[in-house]
Order: C-alpha cells, then sequence, then structure tokens
C-alpha cells in the first residue's frame, strides 16, 4: 500500500518529521511512504479562484494517487500549527483531496502530553464536512518527550511505545483498506459534495 | 478605553471587518477601537527571523491596549490559518497577550455563526504561551451575515445589536476587572542578607541578597568561577533588571542564558529564605516592554561591523591614524569568539625562541620539511620552500642532541601555514593559502605581538607555547585571562580614544548611494534603527560557525553535517558580515570548508564540560564501544572518524587519567555525574551498561588498549604517543561529538584588507578582516594561527582605510 506522510510543522527541526522518517522505515516492508513538506507551501488566503496553486496541486495529486494519509502534528498553542491548518484549508477550498480519505493521526512534542490537544482539534477539523476526510478512529498515537525518543540514528528507542506504533499502524492499514473499498461500491458516498463554508 | 480588533482572516471581503468596523462606530462613546488587519502577516515559521516589523507593531499596540476584541470566521470547524498564524507569532519570542482582557466574536454566512471556531479559539488563547484571559460567556455568533447588515454597514436587526451592546458593557468592566488582577502583589520578607549559592554556566556561583520588609535592595554575586568575559554582562544587567524592576520576570542574556537563569533562581532561593515567595516577583511584569524609539543617526569616519578581536583592533588603529570610529556590536558584551580563545597566537619571534631548548621529535618535524617532494609544493611557495630548507640545513648542520635550541624562522611559520591549509574536498578539488596573504599573514605577525604589547596585553615571556593543532611551538600566551586579555586591552584602548562602541547593535545593511559603500543600517537595543554614515565600513562580524544551515548549505569538505550538530562558537557567529559583503557584490572564497572540534559536548558544543585530557590519554570508544581511530590524529582526521562512527563516541578515563584532566574540578565532575552529562562507574562493565555498550566489548577494547601502553605501538590504528593505562577505578566516560569550530571561507580580499568583487577589483570603501574573509586558512586553520590572522589583518584594514579616506 502507498501512503502519503504529512510533516505536520514547517520548522526546520522537527520530531514529527523524524517520527515520520522513522515510520518510513521501519513499515517499509509492509508500505510505502512518501514524505509529504508543507514549509514553503503559500499561505492560505480565500482567493476569489478556486484553483489551487501549483505547489498544492502536486500534492493534491501525490495524495489522490495513495491509498491514505498520515499526518504528525505537533502542537502550537494548544492547537495545530497555522502552516498545516492552511494546507487543509487549502485542498477542501481548491479540491476534494481529502474527502473519504483514510487519516491516521500522530503527533510528537518536546512535553509530556504529546501534543494531544492538537490532535483532538485535527480530528475535529478534518471531519468538518467540507474536507470529509475519513480518521481512523479510537486509536492515539501521542509522542511526548520527543528530544529524547529517538536515538542518532533516528529511531525510537522506547520498545513499548514501538509497539504500539506498530499496532496502531496495522489497524489504520486494515482500516484503509476497509475505507477505500467501501468507498469504490458505494457510489453515494462517492458523490458526496465537498462544500467549502465561507465566512 | 482603547481596545484593539482583530480582524481574524485574510480574505479580501469579510463580515468580521464588517462586525468590527460597526463596533468601532457604534461604540465609539464608549471605547476606542483600532482594528488591525492580518493579511500582511506572513506565516509563521518558528525558524525565521522572529523580529517582523509588523509583529513588533501588533505587539506594541495589544500591549499598549486595555483589551482586545477577536473576531473569528470558522474554516474547518476552526479558526482560519492566518489568524493562528498571527497568534503563533504573537506567542513565541514575544508574548503579547499576556493577561490580556479578550472578547471574542464571530460572523459566518450559516446558522453557527462561527460556533466551533469561537470554542477552539478559546482553547487556544488559554494555551500558556498565549495567556489571555478571555472573557466567559458571552458568546456573539453572527450567523447568516450576508443578510445582517444594511447598506451602510450597520447591524439592521435591532435585537441584535442590544444583545452586542450587553456583550460589549460586560467587556469594558471584565477589562477594568481583570486590570486589578495584575496589580503587582507586595513583597513581604524578614529583612536582611541572605547567602544563596546559584548554579553558573561553570558551577557555583556565591551570591548574597539584601531584603528590606517589601523591597530586594541590593545583590553581590562572587563571580570568580566564570570565564571572564562571556558572563560578565549577565552579572551587570540581570541584577540591575531584578532591582530597578522589582521582579524576577526578566529576559535572559543572549549567549549566556544557563547563567542568566542561574542569577535569577539565585534570587528566588534568597527570597524563600526571607520568608517571601518568589512567585510574586515572578508574576510581576517585565521591567521594560518593548518601546518604539526614533531612529538615531551617527556621522564618522569609520564603522567597524562587529567588536571582536578583529574589528576592536581596526578601530584601534584608525584612532592610532587620527580618524573617528564607530563600532557596531551585534551583541551585549564584546569580544566575540575571540573572548573564548585560550590566548596563544603564533609568531615567529627567533630571537626569542631560539632561547629555549628543542624538544624530542622536534628535529624530526625539521626532517621531515627536508624529505618533502618539491613537486608537492605549489609554484607560488617554492622559492620560499627552497630558502626555508637552507635555513634548515644549516640548522640541522650546527646543532646536535646535546646542543639544540627551538628552531622558527618567519619562512617557517609561512611554509607550515600552507601544508597545514592545505586540503581536497569530497569532489576532489584541491585548496591551498593563497600566497600574498599568507606572507602577510606571516611577515606582520611578530609586529603584531610587538603592537599589542604597546596596546597593553601582557605576554608570558617564560614559555613559548603550542596549541592544539598549531604544528610548531610559536605561541605568544597573553600573562594572564586568555583571550580576554586581548578583548580588554583593546576595549579600554578604543573607549579611552573616544572610539565608540554600540553594543546590542547588529548591523542589517550597508548604505550604498551611487554603487558606493557610505555606511550601515544596524538595529540598535529595543529595536531602534540606527544610521550610521562613514567614509569607510569595516566587516569584522567573524564566521558563520553559529550557523549550522550556511555551513551546509556551503559545505563540500564533510560527508555530512547533522542538522542538530553543535558549535563551539559564540552564538552570533552567524555570518552576517558574509551576507552584508555579497550585498556590495563581494567575491566568496574556499566556503565549503570549515573546521570541527572533535571533542565537543553533544548537547551544547562546549569543550569545557566532561574530561577533556592532552591526546595521549585520550581513549576513544564508539557506540559499539570498540575504538576507531589513531586518538593522537589530528582534528579533521577524529571528526570525519567520529562522523563515520554516528558522531556520537566516548572518552573513556580512569581515576589517573582523570587527574591529568585540565578543565574540571572533582566538584564539577560530580555534578555532571548527578546531571547524567558523565559516566561514571566501578568496573567496565557497568560503565558499558550505562552507556549502552555490550560489555564484553567495552572491556576487551581496554584491555588490548592497554597492552599497547605497555608495547608502544597500536597495531590496530597506529597510536604512537601514549601515556597512562586505563586501569584504576572508578571509570568515567565522556560523551563526545565534533561541532563545527571555525570556517575558513570568507570575503574575497586582498593583501590591504580591501573586498573584492567576482571581477577580483576593490569595491571602494569596503574591507574585511578576520574569520568574515577567507583565502588564508584555506582547508585547514594551524592552531593559533586565528589570533595572528585577526591582529594582523585588522591593522590592516584600519590602516588602508584611514589612508583612503584621507586621499
Ligand atoms: C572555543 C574557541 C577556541 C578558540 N581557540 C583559538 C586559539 O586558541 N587560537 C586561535 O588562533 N584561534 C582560536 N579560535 C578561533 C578564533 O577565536 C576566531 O577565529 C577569532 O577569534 C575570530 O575573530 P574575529 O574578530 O574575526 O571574530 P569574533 O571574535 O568572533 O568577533 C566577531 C564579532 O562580530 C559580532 N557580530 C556578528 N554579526 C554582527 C552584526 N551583524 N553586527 C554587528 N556585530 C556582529 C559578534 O557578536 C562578535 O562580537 C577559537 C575559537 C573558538 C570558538
Amino acid at each position: 500500500m502507498k501512503f502519503i506522510g504529512i510533516v505536520g510543522s514547517n520548522a526546520d527541526q522537527s520530531t514529527n518529521r523524524t517520527l515520520l522518517n522513522y515510520m518510513q522505515r521501519h513499515f517499509s516492508q509492509a508500505a510505502t511512504i512518501e514524505i509529504c513538506e508543507i514549509k514553503d507551501l503559500p499561505a492560505f488566503n480565500e482567493p476569489d479562484s478556486k484553483i489551487a496553486p501549483r505547489e498544492i496541486q502536486a500534492i493534491i495529486d501525490q495524495i489522490q494517487a495513495a491509498d491514505g494519509v498520515i499526518i504528525s502534528t505537533p502542537e502550537y498553542d494548544h492547537s495545530i500549527p497555522a502552516a498545516l491548518k492552511s494546507l487543509i484549508e487549502w485542498l477542501s477550498y481548491t479540491s476534494e483531496a481529502f474527502n473519504n480519505c483514510p487519516i491516521m493521526i500522530t503527533g510528537a512534542s518536546h512535553g509530556t502530553l504529546g501534543s494531544s490537544r492538537a490532535q483532538n482539534h485535527l480530528r475535529q477539523i478534518l471531519d468538518a464536512p467540507e474536507v470529509g476526510a475519513r480518521v481512523l478512529p479510537s486509536s492515539e498515537f501521542l509522542l511526548g518527550g520527543s528530544l529524547r525518543a529517538f536515538d542518532d540514528a533516528g529511531n525510537l528507542v522506547d520498545a513499548a511505545k514501538i509497539h504500539e506504533l506498530e499496532r496502531d499502524f496495522t489497524e489504520y492499514m486494515t482500516f484503509a483498506q476497509d475505507v477505500n473499498q467501501l468507498i469504490a461500491h458505494s457510489s453515494q458516498l462517492h458523490d458526496k459534495q465537498a462544500v467549502w463554508t465561507e465566512e | 478605553m482603547k481596545l484593539i480588533g482583530i480582524v481574524g482572516t485574510n480574505a479580501e471581503k469579510s463580515y468580521n471587518r464588517q462586525l468590527l468596523t460597526f463596533m468601532q462606530r457604534h461604540f465609539a462613546d464608549q471605547a476606542e477601537i483600532e482594528i488591525l488587519e492580518i493579511k500582511d502577516v506572513p506565516m509563521f515559521n518558528e525558524s525565521a527571523d522572529q523580529n517582523l516589523p509588523i509583529i513588533q507593531t501588533f505587539d506594541q499596540k495589544i500591549i499598549d491596549a486595555d483589551g482586545v476584541i477577536i473576531s473569528t470566521p470558522e474554516h474547518n470547524h476552526s479558526i482560519p490559518s492566518a489568524l493562528k498564524s498571527t497568534l503563533e507569532w504573537l506567542s513565541n519570542d514575544v508574548h503579547s497577550f499576556e493577561g490580556k482582557p479578550v472578547m471574542i466574536v464571530g460572523a459566518s454566512y450559516h446558522d453557527q455563526g462561527s460556533s466551533r471556531a469561537q470554542l477552539h479559539l478559546r482553547q487556544i488563547l488559554d494555551a500558556p504561551g498565549i495567556d489571555a484571559i478571555v472573557m466567559p460567556g458571552n458568546e456573539f455568533l453572527l450567523g447568516h451575515a450576508q443578510q445582517a447588515f444594511d447598506e451602510h454597514g450597520d447591524l439592521n436587526n435591532e435585537g441584535t445589536v442590544s444583545f452586542l451592546a450587553s456583550c460589549f458593557k460586560k467587556f469594558l468592566r471584565f477589562t477594568n476587572m481583570v486590570k486589578m488582577l495584575n496589580v503587582p502583589e507586595d513583597l513581604k520578607v524578614n529583612p536582611g542578607t541572605y547567602d544563596v549559592t546559584a548554579m553558573g554556566h561553570n558551577g557555583k556561583l556565591p551570591m548574597s541578597v539584601e531584603f528590606s520588609e517589601d523591597k530586594i535592595e541590593n545583590i553581590e554575586i562572587d563571580t570568580s568561577a566564570e570565564t571572564a568575559g562571556i558572563a560578565d554582562v549577565v552579572f551587570e544587567k540581570i541584577p540591575a533588571q531584578i532591582l530597578s524592576g522589582q521582579t524576577l520576570n526578566v529576559d535572559t542574556v543572549s549567549g549566556a542564558s544557563v547563567t542568566s537563569k542561574g542569577v535569577i533562581d539565585g534570587v528566588a532561593e534568597a527570597v524563600k529564605l526571607a520568608g517571601g515567595d518568589p512567585d510574586v516577583l515572578k508574576n510581576r511584569p517585565r521591567p521594560s516592554a518593548k518601546r518604539q524609539v526614533p531612529p538615531v543617526e551617527y556621522e564618522t569616519d569609520v564603522v567597524v561591523i562587529g567588536a571582536g578581536g578583529a574589528g576592536l583592533t581596526a578601530a584601534a588603529s584608525v584612532l592610532q591614524r587620527g580618524q573617528r570610529v564607530i563600532v557596531a556590536e551585534k551583541f551585549p558584551s564584546v569580544g566575540g569568539n575571540t573572548v573564548r580563545t585560550g590566548g596563544p597566537m603564533n609568531a615567529a619571534d627567533p630571537t626569542w625562541q631560539n632561547e629555549f631548548s628543542a624538544n624530542p621529535g622536534e628535529r624530526t618535524t625539521l626532517q621531515g620539511i627536508l624529505n618533502t617532494d618539491e613537486a608537492t609544493i605549489d609554484p607560488a611557495y617554492v622559492a620560499d620552500f627552497r630558502l626555508l630548507k637552507t635555513q634548515i640545513t644549516k640548522y640541522l648542520e650546527t646543532t646536535d642532541d646535546d646542543n639544540e635550541y627551538l628552531f622558527d624562522s618567519t619562512l617557517f611559520h609561512r611554509i607550515q601555514t600552507y601544508l597545514g591549509g592545505k586540503r581536497v574536498d569530497l569532489a576532489g578539488h584541491e585548496i591551498h593559502g593563497q600566497y600574498d596573504l599568507v606572507k602577510i599573514l606571516t611577515d606582520h605577525a611578530l609586529e603584531s605581538v610587538k603592537w599589542l604589547e604597546s596596546i597593553g596585553v601582557e605576554f608570558d615571556q617564560t614559555e613559548v607555547s603550542m596549541p592544539v593543532g598549531a604544528k610548531w611551538r610559536r605561541g605568544h600566551k597573553p600573562l594572564k585571562n586568555q583571550g580576554y586579555a586581548y578583548v580588554s586591552a583593546l576595549k579600554t584602548f578604543v573607549e579611552q580614544r573616544d572610539g565608540q562602541i554600540l553594543t546590542e547593535t547588529p548591523a542589517k545593511k550597508l548604505i550604498i548611494e551611487d554603487g558606493e559603500v557610505r555606511g550601515i543600517i544596524a538595529q540598535g537595543p529595543d529595536d531602534q534603527k540606527v544610521i550610521i554614515h562613514a567614509s569607510a565600513v569595516i566587516l569584522a562580524s567573524g564566521g558563520f560557525g553559529a550557523n549550522t544551515k550556511m555551513v551546509q548549505q556551503y559545505n563540500t569538505y564533510w560527508q555530512q553535517i547533522d542538522d542538530d550538530i553543535q558549535t563551539s562558537n559564540s552564538p552570533a557567529i552567524t555570518g552576517d558580515g558574509i551576507k552584508l559583503g555579497t550585498s556590495a557584490g563581494a567575491d566568496l572564497v574556499g566556503m565549503g570548508f570549515s573546521q570541527m572540534m572533535p571533542v565537543s559536548d553533544p548537547e551544547t558544543g562546549e569543550l569545557f564540560t566532561g574530561l577533556q585530557v592532552p591526546p595521549a590519554n585520550f581513549v576513544m570508544v564508539n557506540q559499539q564501544g570498540k575504538r576507531f581511530v589513531n586518538e593522537y590524529e589530528g582534528r579533521d582526521v577524529l571528526s570525519k572518524a567520529a562522523i563515520a562512527n554516528g558522531s556520537l563516541f566516548y572518552l573513556i578515563a580512569d581515576d589517573k587519567i582523570k587527574e591529568t584532566a585540565y578543565n574540571t574540578s572533582q566538584e564539577k565532575i560530580d555534578q555532571q555525574v548527578e546531571d547524567g552529562t558523565l559516566y561514571r562507574a566501578n568496573t567496565l562493565a557497568e560503565l558499558a551498561q550505562q552507556i549502552h555498550v555490550d560489555p564484553a566489548v567495552l572491556t576487551t577494547t581496554i584491555a588490548h588498549y592497554n597492552s599497547y601502553v605497555d608495547a608502544g605501538t597500536d597495531p590496530e590504528f597506529g597510536k604512537n604517543v601514549f601515556d597512562l593505562k586505563v586501569e584504576q577505578a572508578p571509570f568515567y566516560a565522556t560523551p563526545r561529538k565534533p561541532a563545527i569550530h571555525h570556517t575558513m571561507g570568507g570575503l574575497r580580499i586582498d593583501t590591504q584588507a580591501h573586498v573584492l568583487n567576482e571581477q577580483g577589483t576593490v569595491i571602494p570603501h569596503l574591507f574585511a578582516a578576520g574569520e568574515v574573509a577567507g583565502g588564508i586558512h584555506a582547508g585547514n586553520r594551524l592552531g593559533g594561527n586565528s589570533l595572528t590572522d585577526i591582529f594582523t589583518f585588522g591593522r590592516v584594514a584600519g590602516k588602508t582605510a584611514v589612508s583612503e579616506n584621507q586621499k
């Protein structure tokens, strides 16, 4: 299977990037994970034309060619970073890339909470009808103390944490398969219109 | 009452903007509402420059206001990214909303009127970095906004208007309430003087703090344990701020945050001892909220950028020639990397050196020069090389083992600088020092020593030192205070002759008029714009060792430079002068070559931590517990080997080797073991476990090493200089990683320190000296040559600038 891993931070240094890179290597037998950076994307500004800028279109194409998306988000001020929010706004404003797309949320933070509040916000945002994503329910991978969580080679050091991630990812793969099958067989779901709610 | 209204979107058309402008008009008799638009705020990025003018303006306006109203639309069940981005900027470096009363309103097309976004916004404003005080209840949700306004932009439904009016009235009362909450609490303590010990950068800082009943009256710190120079500003600034503001909510000094925190914590501890509550002081407002200050203009003959060794030297020589000078320095204290040096500077001074007898092995080094194949010497150096060979031959002929003195000559210094700098990069390109520059360096080295003496630097005449990586004993070392000796003498000299040093004033731009460099624009304290008009500009801002991105970007030498690599440099050393130079068309040379310090602290890049012992006692093992290199090799061989072994490695020592460490004390060692930054165990096997290495592997490695010490040779890696074995418990492991130490590349200059453009012609009125310039040290700088460089070319730059100004 093929997934896109979105690094939810535009910072030069991010343990969410490290986490996705780790998942990419660790699960390479089971799935291909392409890493997607949001670093130099244009900021969303609700333009009149609903045409995606080139950089956004490239991500839309990438997502549409994949079986699902993993988003790893840090937490800024109890929510997701503006840079990640901006990408989601672009996607829902100019495309249906996330509509019915199976999504797994992970997150790493330097503090102990592992971005829990940001993950909740992200769930609610992805659940908005105009986004319409299918987020893997009842699982959350929260990586607290992320500065010490990896060794020099960028591998997770805590065996319990690795086990948890393996369990979540396996569950996500099944989930993604099921969702994609369901969507393929249900014209009703397939046609669901994504509507951008303007202010 | 003065309020700020923030339009929560960057869209061209917005009902939230309309709602705020309506409130502005409708409530004009109750409050003045100034509306801020966020459409020019760029996307937040924590890695970018945090000093954006628009954010500074917003910060100031919010700090000055009594309260803030945010009107938010809803995008995907949350607030728009543009609003979130603005809040992120205002809660990272600055904390504009701290304790600020906030009212949330919102408008949307549909029934919900931005209800979910408002809930998210509440949670966001509650985050510790923002710490706003949001008015509870009173949710003003304007649904179906497209029908809510009449043609004048007024809300057309009376019920809605009166609900808004009632929310607004409550907000005004709420604002007054919050004001009371923010009134500082009184401090109550038992008067007296209390002694506490704070933790500084280098260990303990005994302090005594004197209180009257409700005030801190005095703070005294015993600073003898700290490195002279680096933390001085902390000891002046932090206590002054604490005393003047009667607050512990003070910012740390950049570049010395550990010591800053130590002082703040020490005072807090003293408050506790005196029976008071330190939180009272921590919750008080910061002493000086940023103020907008009008720009200031200066006019001078020469402006120097950077008050390190090169900059202060240039300034001193400008003053000696009777012209005026202003030095703009980025940091609160002067000295840059120069103050961090051990002090020895290279200069051949045969009359002095010949008084000392030769050391074992030195004859072999000289023999090695004679045996060097002339075909490997660059044509520019061949003539000097031949002359040097005659000098050496004569020395070897006229001396013998019993009657040997320390040899040296200017030519030997020159050829060693050339040979030491010769390197090949990853693509196979060879680099070596430019002959004309290396000639100036070595011909004028001794003159620089004499000049420094005339400025007031005292040198130790009793010993010729050899800095690490210097290859020969020709180091002149200040009698005391290491690198600080130069900086303090030069600073005093400059200030006594009315040279002006503006600290906390980084240069941001060159003033270029009609293609000519005419001065600089800098940023002073409180972000004041500082305009300095001058007939000449000397760039002396040091290298770019603390700018990892820049080192990575130009690197052509190292296989790999990790994003999290540390540096031994001052954090100010970010290549600013190189960028300023290229903005005027300067050419760059040798930028791909940087020097690593292999034995640096993995977390801080420093050399003061752990057990730093002489290389003969280095025992280096990788993360598998195996040796991986001849520990007696030079810096770049050790660094390359470490990087190939995953960067992190350990210096293993026993109790005897510990005694040879020159950087520490038992007290510091115990503290570091306790902190987990140094490992200690009673057996090698236990030590291995602590560093996650197979005990059997480490034990075998050390057994082999000990047998090589006995044999005097190392069949594995060829180490040939040994001292002690590793045998006496307790055993130590010091974690180490290579850190960026020096950048050899920089602006292309000529022998008169003019900056050259890509065509090789002089850029008029622009000069460079010190680590900011390239071409001299090429692929590898000899230890002790940097100081020679900065004091020599610093003088050259000052001299040329003055003589051209006089034309
Ligand atoms: C730990 C350590 C030990 C060393 N030991 C030795 C040694 O023993 N012998 C030796 O020869 N060399 C040694 N070196 C190298 C040597 O210290 C430096 O190469 C040399 O000091 C550089 O001098 P400089 O004047 O060019 O720059 P610096 O002394 O680094 O001064 C540059 C100054 O410019 C300021 N600045 C930067 N940007 C701006 C701006 N935009 N506006 C205004 N000011 C700015 C900085 O704050 C700083 O004060 C050592 C280096 C380090 C880091």
